[in-house]
């Protein structure tokens, strides 16, 4: 759906998404009515039917005939906020894990066997949920259940594995976070904005962390959270529904249920007070300047209306930051943001690089006085219709291919238990109002609720002759 | 889809963007392959074969759809793919003798910026306005030249409902951009910044210093203008390239979607018909030579924790009759996370996230290359490996195996490509440029399908030379450049790009 937000994103095996885009199958959707003019909607609905098993797997289908292709997404209910202390980018490195092979799977050969049918697949991990999927040919359905309940119910977990994943999650850790200009730039904003250990740290985790990792924590973590009845199983494409739920039944029926897991503390306290840091980035050239508000979690009401707020500001080069900071005072090279759709409290973020010489408090400044004037004299009627239709398009994009419905689906179901929400969305921002926006503002943009966060270049030490 | 982490990191791509793009090329998916277990004897493959999963032995046989195909009085060619199941419209323009390979040598950027200027101003709407009416329908736009291009890329996409409403407007900002001059000196104050940006990222600088490498005084060598040449860049320069390079002969449109194709070529007519024709007809480029000797190119990046290696050399363009066996050779090489690169730098060495390869077969004879980003200490072992599997293909035919499962993938994924209108106009376009006759990508599965080990290896023998490629190595030069050494010359650069002398060629000395 538009606005459900895929989010972070540490991809198991060397991000296949290129891959995975590049077989990007058929939409579904049944326009239905017919084409109002203008700015009306003409409605998509996806269909949508449920069924829970005995052991509690839910099982979730959206067929869509119009190609011989399926998807299937399996949504595990844990991410990096149920990670203990001591064992930050656990959850993602499990992941890793679940591509090492199991009782009737070999190392590798998952893998080789969707590439050679010419499919695609990966894994996530995000803050609240990791999530496995392939898609593949339709006469391959048999294939992609057997290996989804085989790693469910019998993975494979040796040191050997344990030891090469971790090298492998270390090298992404150094490849995306500590070799990258602004790397830690957005692992310090979750640190000083948040108070709760559960969002308080990155995904990837730290070096130490992953080392401390052992295989007990392995074996550990699969029984407490790899249940049947802690995982949701999307199927989404070319298949019979009676014929593939006897088929799920088959396949995953009989993994036994596990005792549900604990849940995570996610309140979050107030804030009483502006937070600021500033992080010297030797790999960086530019200064960067982030903004951070401790908001509500996804999918409630006044986070539609912040996610509009968001779009307004910093969406499309029409929008209020991008002409008056980038193009009228030249002082930003870009600007972007929104709220986090999480589903613990979230953060609405602006993000905005300097241009050379400019100064960050200059640019702060200028934005504070404009979040003000959203306060005061609210958002225009025109400003809310274009932010709408632009959902709609991104919605639409991003459904378009089996996978990207079934992500949609997943995560509406496991971060808010409501697979529906993907026919819903259109109609919950088409009802937000003016004067919804500038209550947000009002309630959640404040100074004590504020984090800044500051990265200017360090100067490297002048290396081999000239710099 | 957007999330707060993509919004962060849509920041980045502004700040970033040549840098981004240039990010690791990874392929669809593929073959399965071995990896290595010792640099002595050849390896095996890492894969462990339970052979118990049900598999469907009957491969998808592939539908090609093809989309219609009018030429307008003026020569525009227009494609078009009917596809009703969403209410959206893509557009595509491919403006053929336009892009950055075509314009003089004295005028750097002039083509890429005509492209990103078209936005900036018309006739009648200013920027702020066009900026205003696209967000407004909820349509994008997006128009791009790059050096190593042919064409200009003008892309747009919105809504079906109002496409009569957005569509003039990419009419309008393709055929009378008006190029004023305050937005021109706007622009390059932002490429500026670019430009600084994107010398902190490491992935931008072996790019940039491979292409250097392997292109050498061919005009793909260059990925980006310069503080210098972009001050040079003019308005009536802008104004006269357009005039004499944006020519619907030249052009060709794709549009997919949510269209009725006898509805949409008279409106077409109407947008584009006061486009003039002229006699000018782009011609391909005579294709740059491989390098003969093996060099190494070090940057000298400090504070770097790994070393990006980037390696390769001048192969094959797209008319090339070794197309498929290369295309073979690549997936079974480093095509994909199931390859003998990844299955050994990552998968059995732990050396790295991930390991790859690819080749750009364009217009002219691009590179071949393998690449990947590894721990600093293992950059001496992840070199070893990566001369293993390099020599490998070239030494030892291809297991029968190996080589029918690499086939087999690019069959089925090619198969399972054509679901999308994307996919489908991008083999139409490809088959339109290159003037490929009319069945060829009907013809494509059996072509890829008749490829031998013998092809396998005779391409690896003829391409993959590791005694004269040319290899790029971004990292910390205190610690690499001994290493690097022992693979060839060493030339050393920093990270603006300057060439360091010898003698002071001690990095990370003050």
């Amino acid at each position: 759906m538009g606005r459900m937000k895929l989010a972070v994103v540490f991809c198991m095996s060397a991000c296949l998404l290129a891959g995975v885009l590049a077989i990007q199958p058929r939409p579904v959707v049944a326009a239905d009515g017919g084409r109002p003019p203008a700015a009306t909607a003409a409605t998509v609905h996806i269909p949508i039917q449920q069924t829970t098993l005995k052991n509690g797997l839910k099982v979730i289908f959206s067929e869509d005939h119009t190609a011989p292709t399926y998807s299937i997404v399996v949504e595990y209910n844990v991410g990096s906020r149920n990670e203990r202390p001591g064992r930050t980018g656990f959850a993602h490195l499990f992941e890793h894990m679940m591509f090492q092979g199991s009782e009737n799977v070999g190392k590798g050969e998952m893998n080789m066997l969707v590439t050679n049918n010419g499919g695609g697949m990966n894994g996530t991990t995000d803050k609240d949920r990791t999530v496995y999927y392939e898609t593949l040919p339709s006469n391959q359905l048999d294939l992609g259940l057997f290996m989804e309940s085989d790693r469910m119910r019998a993975l494979a977990i040796t040191q050997p594995n344990l030891d090469n994943q971790r090298n492998a999650v270390q090298e992404e850790r150094r490849l995306r976070v500590d070799n990258q200009p602004y790397g830690k730039t957005f692992e310090k904003i979750d640190e000083v904005a948040y108070d709760n250990p559960a969002y308080k740290h990155s995904v990837i985790g730290s070096m130490a962390d992953l080392n401390a990792a052992s295989l007990e924590d392995v074996i550990g973590f699969f029984k407490t959270y790899y249940a049947p009845n802690n995982a949701i199983l999307i199927l989404v494409g070319d298949f019979n529904h009676d014929e593939a739920l006897a088929k799920i039944t088959k396949s995953f029926g009989d993994i036994p249920r596990g005792p549900a897991p604990p849940a995570v503390d996610m309140t979050e306290p107030a804030q009483t007070g502006e937070r600021t840091a500033t992080i010297e980035d030797p790999l960086a050239r530019l200064t960067r300047l982030d903004i951070a508000y401790k908001v509500v979690p996804g999918n409630t009401p006044d986070w539609y209306a912040l996610d509009v707020l968001g779009d307004i500001l910093m969406s499309g080069q029409s929008s209020r930051l991008f002409q008056e900071f980038v193009k009228d005072k030249q002082i930003a090279t870009g600007v972007g943001g929104g709220p986090g759709q999480d589903r613990g409290p979230a953060l609405f973020g602006i993000g905005a690089g300097l241009r050379p010489g400019k100064d960050p408090a200059e640019l702060e400044k200028g934005i504070l006085a404009d979040i003000e004037k959203v306060k005061t004299d609210g958002v225009t009627q025109a400003e809310l219709e274009k932010t709408i239709i632009r959902d709609r398009v991104n919605h639409y994009s991003g459904i378009q291919g089996t996978l990207g419905r079934g992500f949609a689906i997943g995560e509406a179901a496991v971060n808010f238990n409501d697979p529906e929400l993907i026919n819903k969305v259109d109609d919950i921002y088409a009802k937000v109002t003016p004067a919804d926006v500038k209550r947000v503002a009002q309630k959640y943009l404040t100074d004590n609720n504020r984090t800044v966060i500051i990265t200017v270049p360090k100067p490297a030490a002048p290396a081999a002759g000239n710099q | 889809m957007k999330t707060k982490s993509d919004k962060f990191s849509s920041v980045l791509r502004v700040l970033l963007p040549a840098a981004l793009t240039v990010a690791i090329a990874i392929p669809a998916s593929a073959q399965m392959g071995g990896g290595g277990q010792s640099t002595q004897s050849p390896p095996l493959s890492q894969v462990e074969r339970k052979n118990r999963a049900p598999i469907s032995k009957e491969v998808l046989q592939p539908k090609l759809p093809k989309p219609s195909e009018t030429t307008l009085p003026n020569g525009l060619t227009v494609l078009i793919l009917e596809d009703h199941r969403l209410p959206m419209v893509n557009v595509q323009f491919q403006i053929n003798g336009s892009g950055g390979l075509c314009e003089p040598s004295s005028t750097p950027g002039l083509a890429g910026f005509t492209a990103q200027m078209l936005r900036e101003g018309t006739a009648t709407r200013t920027s702020k306005q066009i900026a205003e009416d696209v967000d407004r329908l909820g349509a994008s736009f997006g128009a791009n030249a790059t050096f190593s291009a042919m064409n200009t890329g003008v892309n747009a996409s919105g809504l079906s409902e109002n496409f009569d409403q957005w569509m003039p407007i990419v009419a309008d900002v393709l055929l009378h951009p008006s190029f004023p001059a305050s937005e021109l000196d706007n622009l390059k104050q932002r490429t500026k910044a670019s430009l600084q940006a994107q010398r902190g990222n490491a992935a931008f600088l072996a790019l940039e210093r491979f292409n250097k490498a392997v292109y050498g005084n061919f005009p793909a060598a260059t990925m980006t203008t310069t503080v210098e040449t972009l001050d040079a860049l003019k308005p009536e320069a802008l104004a006269q390239w357009h005039h004499d390079h944006y020519l619907p002969q030249n052009t060709i449109l794709a549009i997919s979607g949510d269209v009725q194709t006898a509805a949409l070529l008279p409106k077409l007519r109407q947008w584009f018909d006061e486009w003039q024709k002229t006699d000018v007809k782009p011609v391909f480029p005579a294709s740059p030579s491989p390098a003969t000797a093996r060099k190494v190119f070090l940057v000298d990046r400090p504070n770097s924790v790994q070393t990006n290696l980037y390696m390769g050399n001048i192969a094959i363009d797209r008319r090339s009759p070794d197309y498929y066996a290369m295309n073979v050779l690549n997936r079974i090489l480093g095509g994909s996370a199931a390859a003998r690169l990844f299955m050994n730098l990552r998968e059995n060495k732990g050396y790295t996230y991930g390991a790859y390869s690819s080749f750009a077969a364009v217009s002219y004879a691009g590179p071949w290359n393998a690449n990947s980003e590894v721990r600093t200490d293992v950059t001496d072992g992840a070199m070893t490996e990566f001369l293993v599997e390099l020599n490998r293909i070239r030494d030892e035919k291809v297991p029968t195996t190996e080589l029918e499962e690499a086939k087999r993938s690019i069959v089925a994924s090619f198969a399972l490509s054509l679901e999308s209108p994307q996919s489908i106009m991008s083999y139409a376009i490809t088959r339109k440029i290159f003037g490929f006759p009319e069945d060829y990508w009907d013809k494509y599965p059996a072509q890829i399908m008749a490829v031998t080990a013998d092809d396998v290896q005779r391409v690896g023998q003829k391409y993959i030379n590791p005694a004269t490629m040319q290899i790029v190595a971004v990292g910390d030069g205190t610690k690499i450049k001994s290493v690097m050494e022992k693979y060839g010359p060493v030339e050393l650069y920093t990270t603006e790009g300057k060439p360091v002398a010898a003698k002071s060629a001690t990095p990370g000395s003050n």
